[in-house]
């Protein structure tokens, strides 16, 4: 059996020393966010996970995006005032950060947050049509993933409002985001999947990525169905803070190895693990990267 | 020319009223003491007579804001201002150690000047124990520095006033409501060139229209980081005086303007916008001059 590779979805905590912000701001004097981004991929390293991300650490993972895409503005939540247009790169400096701080055997993870997902996170007071808010930042997206793909060794799409319902253009809007995209694609949903599985299941990626430890009667819901696209087996919960034994999730994994036999080819936590105090999160990676290998050697 | 839709908020310390729509009350102009070492009290006292003598002539209603570095200098310098700042004249303290900061609002607690006391500033960096110390001593009226490192343009001035930009659990408006603080002025941060320094102009008109708040900054600091400007040394000063007019040209309220002895450059270059404001802001709004504005005294 392939070994599963420890993997992370996305976001992961870190305290933020906003005085030392505004001490930048007093001083006039620039200030780096790279100490962030490295403390959350050091923390992924040494906890022995082999596809990392950058940690989104600079924003939330829907405000990442608005904030530079062209026609969006932040607010309590992101506000749409004019057509949404790609504004120039807006990850691909950090990804070129990571790069260059991890081992050549440590795997990237590009993360990008759906189109689907950011039109229902936004308030529209421009277009008045979901439809074609969701193709635009498609459209918009596709050219950050078009450089993206340079730089990482996946692009994984967070899709988390898909668990609520897929519109009859989703499967379309993941098409354009991934079309002529040459390295693997991922797509995450978390939350309860288990109605819209077939819609899933055709989706233009590679991999799945689901909740199935918040969420375990995915497996039976997933039980019933062919699956041919690769796993990411979600083994460790990222909205509850008590940490999962090894054998716990060593548990977990044989039973998603019942259920997709050979498929499974990533093991993760459920979610990004912002909300969880760091210490915490880094816990929940160790135990994850150990049962993995108990597992799999 | 700017007249605002929203309603706007107008506040009195001490008897300065501060905000409104342009052209009715003066810009109000903050000037800076910056202690070097060992405070000189007598060359402050001189500089703020001055300043007033100035304010008292144009009509710009001036406050000192006083810069306090070092604790051994906080009892000192709070001491100073109760003996030697005119009874009904308030003043700001303009404090980045938030240690100090709790320091001062015990001693000026203890001298009964809070309600004279205009706080600077609010902003990110705000953490529990200064979060307490300003509830238990509260200033009448605090600055809040509307800096969001995320994002310098309006938008994201107004992001972290709104909801604190993640990087606090509240937008900052609401933290100073929760404090007990009744009276507010928006710093629209200004920031170097090359990092969006035209964005603090910028968002005066758009926090004014957004909240209503008396709202200015200290764009100064700009020229400060104009580097090229070290080569023309003798309009370098003019230009840091004149950055100031953009505050009231607009829609802005207050504007920091630096060291204190650059008094008397700045007050009569923004006594001169000031009447220019009011006189399209009477001739197209029909707004009149309240009797305190330069275009009051001076004509």
């Amino acid at each position: 059996m392939e070994k599963a590779k420890p993997s992370v979805i996305g976001s992961y905590p870190l305290i933020i020393d906003n005085m030392e912000l505004m001490n930048a701001y007093f001083n006039q004097t620039s200030f780096s966010w790279d100490k962030y981004i490295k403390s959350a991929v050091d923390d992924m390293i040494n906890s022995g996970i082999e596809m990392i991300s950058d940690g989104q650490t600079r924003d939330s993972f829907v405000n990442i995006f608005t904030r530079k895409l062209k026609g969006c503005r932040i607010r309590d939540r992101t506000e749409i005032i004019d057509n949404i247009q790609y504004n120039g790169p807006i990850t691909i400096e950090d990804q070129k950060y990571v790069r260059r701080l991890i081992p050549k055997e440590i795997k990237l993870i590009g993360v990008i947050t759906g189109p689907y997902t950011l039109m229902k996170s936004s308030v529209d007071l421009f277009y008045k049509d979901e439809k074609k808010v969701a193709y635009d930042f498609a459209y918009a997206l596709k050219n950050e993933i078009q450089i993206l793909q340079s730089y990482v060794d996946m692009i994984s799409i967070d899709e988390p409002f898909f668990s609520m319902g897929i519109p009859e253009y989703g499967n379309e809007l993941i098409k354009i985001l991934t079309n002529d995209i040459n390295c693997p694609t991922r797509l995450h949903v978390c939350g309860d999947i288990s109605k819209v599985i077939p819609d899933i299941l055709d989706m233009p990626v590679d991999i799945l990525s689901h909740e199935f430890k918040a969420s375990p009667k995915l497996f039976d819901a997933f039980a019933q169905y062919d699956v041919t696209k690769d796993i990411c087996l979600g083994c460790v919960q990222s909205d509850n803070i008590r940490i999962e034994s090894v054998d716990e999730i060593k548990e977990h994994i044989k039973k998603g190895i019942d259920i997709f036999n050979g498929k499974i080819t990533q093991i993760a936590p459920d979610c990004g693990q912002r909300l969880l105090p760091r210490d915490l999160a880094f816990q929940k990676l160790k135990n994850l990267v150990k049962a993995g290998e108990e597992i799999y050697g | 020319m700017f007249s605002f839709t929203k309603n706007q908020e107008i506040l009195e310390i001490s008897g300065i009223k501060i905000g409104g729509q342009p052209g009715i009350y003066p810009t109000v102009l903050f000037g800076g003491l910056f202690f070097r070492g060992e405070p000189n009290f007598q060359n402050a006292k001189q500089q703020i007579d001055n300043m007033m003598n100035l304010s008292n002539r144009l009509g710009n209603p001036a406050i000192p804001d006083f810069f306090i570095q070092k604790e051994e200098y906080v009892e000192k310098i709070v001491n100073f201002i109760k003996e030697n700042i005119p009874e009904k004249s308030p003043f700001s303290i303009d404090i980045i150690d938030p240690s100090l900061k709790i320091k001062t609002l015990e001693f000026l607690d203890k001298k009964n000047l809070l309600s004279r006391t205009i706080y600077n500033s609010i902003h990110v960096g705000i953490k529990d124990e200064e979060y307490n110390a300003l509830k238990k001593y509260t200033p009448e009226m605090a600055i809040i520095v509307a800096f969001n490192p995320k994002d310098k343009s309006p938008d994201g001035k107004i992001e972290v006033l709104q909801n604190g930009a993640h990087l606090i659990d509240t937008g900052l408006l609401d933290i100073a409501k929760n404090i007990g603080i009744k009276k507010i002025l928006i710093d629209t941060a200004a920031m170097a060139p090359g990092d969006n320094s035209g964005a603090s102009i910028a968002a005066i008109p758009v926090i004014k229209e957004e909240y209503g708040f008396p709202t200015g900054c200290a764009i100064h600091n700009v020229v400060e980081k104009s580097k090229w400007l070290k080569d023309f040394e003798t309009a370098r000063k003019s230009v840091d005086a004149s950055s100031n007019i953009n505050i009231p040209l607009f829609g802005g309220d207050f504007a920091i303007f630096g060291p204190m002895n650059n008094a008397e450059l700045v007050f009569p270059i923004i006594a001169w916008q000031d009447i220019l404001i009011s006189e399209y802001a009477e001739s197209y709004f029909g707004i009149t001059p309240d009797s305190s504005h330069p275009r009051r005294k001076l004509f």
